[in-house]
Order: structure tokens, then sequence, then C-alpha cells
């Protein structure tokens, strides 16, 4: 087997055995959000209008919190980094038959497949919500591109964080700072249409909401009037961030 | 013949900041050789495995394992090495098993090998009994002892160790340093470094001490003793510390050289070849000086002292 997928199915093997009750837990948040705050809100708000479509609050937010899923994918593989490194098995993979890009690239794609497996695990439960809608070609191309580049990039940055800390709190504190603006300055749970304008500045911003535009868009088929400019932006900082990573992880002293 | 040689140092040199950690360092180790790196904490051993493990490229200078150039093909080096690091390693989320078997696994091991490996290094180490337990709940001995065992999961041509008996207990020390030296005489290299000489004199073919970045000595340990061992050691504890005894001692006839306790340890050393006309004097020269002796001893030369020559006299030059 190739090195780099030995690498990825170790580290999938120690998320996995990580904490069954850890792992089961990512996924209530984002099930609260869509059931609790979905319904909740949806009787406040009768119908979200965006990008010229009318829709029920919670089918507005689910995909959304599907998409925020590989911001939770980005984040476990910055915490596997940080385990490796914690532990000592950072050293002695390097010390093994195996290339800093090789690991690098295998985090990425744990953070991809992770980010994926909770996507369609929420999706699985919100799809009594999303039934009767058809996804074309163009959609599923939309959807593709929102997971492979928001992975890379929301890995890509949990890479640059965990090479460069050096303790657990300042870890947790650096997501616990980074996490909220970034899933709620964005356009995971409303529509930036009628919002002020320093939020919408704000969000337009954030790459989440370049990720979420470009799912709604494949999902739903809403679009907003510069999706074409959010899809260009979320390739120039994910191919960007996937730079720095590089860089900052050849940079770690060992 | 250089093709003997599956380790060759050449002039290695690692600086970290301003400070050269290893200075100038050249030595070789033939194949099948267990070549001891003995120096104080500090001295430049693990740095220099780091550069020969290709961790960390060299400042300056050749480092040549296994045929390859640490700088140019760490790769090549890296498919053919197994390496026991100072620092404790292990995958905490996964049972002793699951450690062994993921070693395996990354170093391409089928399936069924990985099962006799993990039953015979199992067996070997005293992991038997907790193969199913996680990280988390394993003591530090057994997290060292699972560190090694995962470590001899693959074959290789050469084994790093570095420090590796820290923190095992006597009768697995004794089964790590056998095993090596089993394996050794089936053609493995191994690089061994440690500050405990009796390790390093049951068993190294030959040693290199090192201190503050610099070799000092390289021999083979017969010819280390009897270089910078000569003679006996008078080894002594004192009921109170901090006189000022290399002024006590200096006008004493017969004594070659003296030695401050080193780390974790209360002896005051002599080296002398006339032990029975020193000790007198000595007893004499500490009892007018007011200096309770508590223990005394005196013991043969060892690698030891020539160690503890050789590494004092370059302190007492620095």
């Amino acid at each position: 087997m190739n090195s780099m997928l030995k690498l990825l199915v170790r580290d999938i093997r120690g998320s996995l055995l990580m904490s069954p009750l850890f792992l089961a837990s990512m996924l209530v948040s984002p099930l609260i959000y869509i059931f609790v705050l979905g319904f909740a809100l949806g009787g406040a708000i009768p119908s979200v209008v965006s990008g010229g479509i009318s829709m029920s609050y919670v089918l507005f937010l689910a995909p959304g919190i599907i998409v925020s899923q590989f911001l939770t994918g980005g984040v476990l593989a910055g915490a596997s980094i940080w385990f490796d490194k914690r532990f000592g098995m950072f050293e002695q993979i390097l010390v093994g038959p195996f290339t800093k890009t090789q690991y690098i690239a295998s985090k990425i794609l744990s953070v991809a497949l992770q980010g994926l497996a909770m996507a369609f695990l929420v999706l699985l439960f919100t799809s009594p919500l999303l039934s009767g809608l058809s996804v074309n070609a163009l959609g599923i191309l939309y959807i593709a591109a929102a997971w492979m580049l928001g992975s890379l990039l929301f890995g890509s940055f949990s890479i640059v964080v965990s090479t460069a800390v050096k303790t657990d709190e300042v870890l947790n504190v650096v997501f616990n700072i980074i996490m909220p603006p970034l899933l709620f300055l964005s356009s995971t749970f409303y529509p930036l249409e009628n919002v002020p304008a320093f939020i919408r500045a704000l969000a337009l911003a954030n790459p989440l909401t370049y990720a979420a535009d470009m799912f709604r868009f494949g999902i739903l088929g809403l679009q907003t009037s510069y999706l074409g400019y959010e899809v260009l932006l979320l390739v120039v900082e994910s191919v960007g961030m996937f730079l720095l990573a590089a860089w900052s992880f050849k940079r770690i002293k060992i | 013949m250089i093709s003997d040689y599956t380790i060759l140092v050449d002039g290695l040199v690692r600086v970290y900041g301003e400070k050269a950690a290893v200075d100038g360092v050249s030595f070789g180790v033939r194949k099948g050789e267990i070549f001891g790196f003995l120096g104080p904490n500090g001295a430049g051993k693990t740095t220099t495995i780091k550069v020969l493990t290709t961790l960390i490229p060299p400042t300056r200078g050749k480092a040549i394992v296994l045929g390859h150039d640490v700088t140019e093909e760490p790769l090549k080096i890296r498919r053919r090495i197994g390496v026991v690091q100072q620092q404790p390693s292990l995958e905490m989320f996964m049972t002793v098993e699951q450690n062994l078997d993921s070693s395996g696994f990354l170093w391409d091991i089928p399936k069924e090998e990985r099962s006799k490996k993990i039953q015979f290094l199992s067996e070997l180490f005293g992991l038997k009994d907790c193969l199913k337990t996680k990280g988390p709940e394993l003591s530090i001995g057994q997290r060292r002892r699972v560190q090694i065992a995962r470590e001899l999961m693959h074959d290789m041509d050469i084994l790093f160790l570095d420090e590796p008996t820290l923190g095992l207990d006597p009768q697995v020390r004794r089964t790590l340093l056998d095993y090596v030296k089993k394996r050794a005489s089936e053609g493995l290299t191994v690089f061994f470094t440690t500050h405990i000489m009796e390790e390093a004199e049951y068993l190294c073919d030959r040693v290199a001490i090192i201190d503050h970045g610099k070799i000092l000595a390289d021999d083979t340990v017969d010819r280390l003793r009897s270089r910078f061992g000569t003679g006996e050691i008078i080894e002594f504890t004192l009921a109170e510390k901090g006189a000022e005894l290399r002024r006590i001692l200096t006008p004493i006839e017969g004594i070659n050289a003296f030695y401050e306790p080193q780390e974790e340890d209360e002896f005051f050393r002599i080296s002398t070849d006339d032990p029975s006309t020193v000790l007198p004097r000595l007893l004499q020269a500490l009892f007018a000086n007011g200096q309770h002796v508590t223990t005394i001893n005196i013991k043969e030369s060892t690698l030891e002292e020539a160690f503890l020559r050789l590494t004092s006299k370059k302190e007492e030059e620095a």
C-alpha cells in the first residue's frame, strides 16, 4: 500500500479509537442546531428569501450546518497532529519510511474524509427535511468543490495552528476564540441579504460563507449574485492556506 | 574498506542558535557492531542520533548511513533503520496490541507475520497481560516497553537506541540488552547511547565518549579501560557535603585523579595505583579536616572511571 495511504489509515484508526463517546458528541451540536434552532426559529420566521428563492428556515439552515462539518473535520485533524506531537509519534513517524509531504497530505485527506463522514451523518439525520430536492450534475460539482476546498482550507488552517502552539491550553484557546466567529459570522445561520452592513462585510470575508453558499447552490439551487467570486476566493484561499501549512510544517522544530 | 562501515561520520557539526551541540565529530561503525555513544546529559548524543536518523540536517560535515548521505537520500536510510528515541512515544488512544499492530502495518508487515511478532515481542518484554490496555492506563515502564517492542516489529539494518533503558526495571533492561546482543550477532548494527557505564560495558564492542559536542575517545571497552582507567578506585561518601575536598586531597601522594559526585550520586572518587598506602593517608587527611566518612569502597578500575576522567578533564579545561 502507498505510504501516504498507510498514514491515512493510521490517522483515521486513531480518530475512531479516540473515544466513541467523543465522536458521538461531535454530532450533538449540529443536530441541535438543525432540529432545535431550525424548527424553533422556523416558527418565528415563516419563510426565508435568499437568492430569489423562498424556503423554510430549517431548509436554509441544514445545508449550512452540513458544510460546517468540514470545519469540524479540520479541527479534528489539527487535534490529531497536536496529539502526534505531544505523544512523541510525530518524530517517530518522521524517522520511519515516510516523508513530511506524505504525512501532511495524509492529514489533509483525513480531514476531508472525516469532514465528509460527519457531513454525511448530519445529512442522513436531516434527509427527511431535504427529501424531494433534485440535484443535477452541476450541483454535485459544486457540492464536491465545497467539500474539497473547505476541507483543504480548514485542514490547512488547523495544521498551521497545531504546529505553531506549544501547550494544550493555547490550542484550546485558539480554537475556542476562532470557531464561534467563523461559524456565526458566516451565511451558515442566516442569509446575508438583510443583515447589518458590518456583519455582512465580515461574513463575506469568511471562507465558511463561500463553502456554505456553494453547497446551497449545489443542493437547493440558491444562487448568490457573487457566487463566481466566492468560488474563486475559496480556491485562492485554500491553496494559499495549504502553502502556509506546508511552510509552517517545514519549519517545525524537532 | 569503506563498504565495511554502515555509519561513517566526518567532521559533523550541528549548531542550535549560537551553540554547537555537536562540534566536529568523526567516527565509523561497522556492520554487526554494537557501538556505544557515551556522554553526560547534553553532551550531543541525541543530536548526533537525530542527524543520523535524518530528523535534522547537519550544519556542516558529512554523515553517510548505509551508503546514503543523510541530507541527499534520507528516505533510503529511514527505510532500513529502527529508532527508539529517548523521548517517549505512544499511540495514546490505542491498546498495546493496536500500537504494535499499527507499527507493523506502517512498515508493510503482512497481517499474519504481525500477529506472530506481537506474540513474540509481548512475551519477550512482559507485555502479554496488558495487550488490551490503552495508553493512558499503562505505567511509564510499560509505555517504554511498548515503544521498544513497537520498533522491533520491523526488520532493519541499523537499530538506533537513544537511552532505551530509561524507566525500565532491571529484568527488562537485561532482556533488552541480551536481545540486542543476539540480534547483533546475526548481523544487526546497533548504535546505542547511554550514560550508564555498566550497560555499555555489558553490551558494546566499541564506545565513543562524547562531551560538549566533541568525541574525547573512541575505542574498544577494554582498551579504554586500560588507557584511561588505570589503577583502582576508592569511592567514599561524606556525612556533610560542601567541603573543599580538592584542596584537602591535593597534598596526598599517590592520587591520580579526583572526581566530584555525578548526578544523583553521592560518591566522591579517587583513582590510584596504590590504594593500600593512599587509603590511610586519605582517611587521615579527611579526619584532620573534620570530615566524617560514612561509607568507603575500593573497586577495580572500570569504564566508568575512564568516562569520569575524560569528561571531568574536559570540564576543568572548559
